[in-house]
This record gives structure tokens, sequence and C-alpha cells, in this order.
């Protein structure tokens, strides 16, 4: 009886498991890097390094945002990665999403983010070559997105 | 949530929008409350991943997610899932047939 019990149990267990087995939560697994109060802190606390190489990274943003609460921002590259991280220097912290990729993946990512104050966005893609390449968006916030 | 998904050449576009009020910890501090927001969302299709992300308090409130996926992962018909899951655990899960 006990044996069958516990086999019961382990089906369970094994039926509880997230569904999303290849999904890394960069949350989970480097929490410094969410907490980062500058960009390069954050790369550093995210990659290890902070080495970048200023090529093939298309940041789009518009050059004024009249609203500071959705700032549409798209990250575009052709380089082959493994990652592609969104930072921003307009809030009290940096990081602001952090994609994984597979080989069904194009670098092409729109999000609208929130920037309390003028700022620049920074994209970084993690080559699968290892190196961190980087772009970036310097723009004008006529509006705050971060007061309410 | 609201998605769409169409595929264009040799890829799928896809936009979704989540319903969420993305209260970062300077907006949850003012109006007396804990902040809440979406920290994970995810696509699938046919069992593939073709979207992940991590995300943090600074995406705008029901934040709007524009990814593309090579077209190799899916034909029209089939369904892209998305589930998001926030700071407090809740997670919502929608899906959408792929034109």
């Amino acid at each position: 009886m006990e044996r069958r019990k516990f086999l019961g149990l382990s089906v369970a267990a094994f039926a509880a498991l997230p569904v999303l087995l290849s999904a890394t939560d960069f949350r989970a697994t480097k929490p410094d890097a969410w907490t980062a109060k500058t960009v390069e802190d954050a790369i550093k606390a995210l990659y290890g390094s902070a080495e970048l190489i200023e090529k093939d990274v298309k940041v789009k943003a518009p050059k004024v945002a009249s609203n500071g609460g959705a700032v549409p921002v798209t990250v575009q590259s052709d380089i082959p990665a493994k990652t592609v991280t969104i930072f921003q220097d307009a809030n009290p912290e940096s990081a602001v999403a952090t994609f994984e990729l597979n080989e069904y993946s194009i670098i092409d990512f729109g999000l609208k983010i929130k920037m309390k104050q003028s700022g620049t966005i920074t994209a970084v893609v993690e080559g699968t070559d290892g190196k961190l390449y980087v772009g970036k968006q310097t723009l004008e916030v006529a509006l705050g997105g971060c007061e309410g | 949530m609201r998605i769409k998904a169409k595929i264009k050449g040799d890829a799928v576009q896809v936009k979704v929008m989540a319903k969420h009020d993305m209260l970062t910890y300077d907006q949850a501090k003012k109006k007396g409350t804990e902040a809440n927001f979406i920290t994970h969302i995810s696509a699938k299709v046919n069992d593939k991943v073709v979207y992940d992300a991590s995300t943090s308090q600074f995406l705008s409130k029901d934040p709007l997610f524009q990814f593309k996926f090579k077209a190799s992962a899916a034909k029209a018909g089939d369904k892209l899932e998305v589930t998001w899951v926030d700071l407090k655990g809740k997670t919502e899960t929608d899906s959408k047939e792929i034109k």
C-alpha cells in the first residue's frame, strides 16, 4: 500500500511541473540585474561583463514621446543570439525586459514602456559567440510616466 | 488578453495586449497599495516556445507585446498560446488561431 501511495504522489508531482520547461526566469536566476540602478550595473549583473560592441543592433523609439507612460520601443537585429535585454536610464531601476531566444526567434521585439523622464534606451544582444552587442536611442519625454 | 497572429512571408507577426495595471513600486507607494506587474510572458505554438520574456515594472499599463517568429514553427490554423504571470503569482492564458 505504502509503495502504491508513493507512486501516485510522484505522478501528481510530475503533472504539476511547469509547462514551459525551456524558459528561463531571469528575474529568479539574475535577481541583481532587476534592482540595479544604472544600466552598466544591470548589464554586469545580467551578463557578467559590460564590454559592449556598438553595432548591428537597432533601437527604434520616437525622438520626442508625448506620453512617458507608454513609449513605443522596437529592437531589431540579425545577430545570431541567445538573449536580448532592454534597459533605460530614466527610471529608478534600469532593466525593462529580457527575451530568451531559440531557433524560431527573430529579433524584432516591440514593447511599450514607462519612462519617468527623458533618457536613453539601451538594447543589449547576447550573441551566440558570447559577445555583447549594443544599440541605443536617446529620447525626450514630455510627460513622465511614473507619476501615476 | 487580445492576441493577433498573422503569417507574413517567412515570419509570423504577433501582437499581444495584456490587461494589467503594471503598478510600479513608486506608484503603489503613492496609492498605499502593493506593487504588482507582469514578470514573465511566453508564447508557444505546437508545444514550441516562440516568445519568452522576463519583464519588469516599467512596461506600460495594459502592456503591448509585439514580436515575430519564424513561420517554420507554425502554419495557418495553428493555435498560439500566450501565458503571463505577475508578481503576486496570478497567471492568465489565452490562445488565438494563427491567420
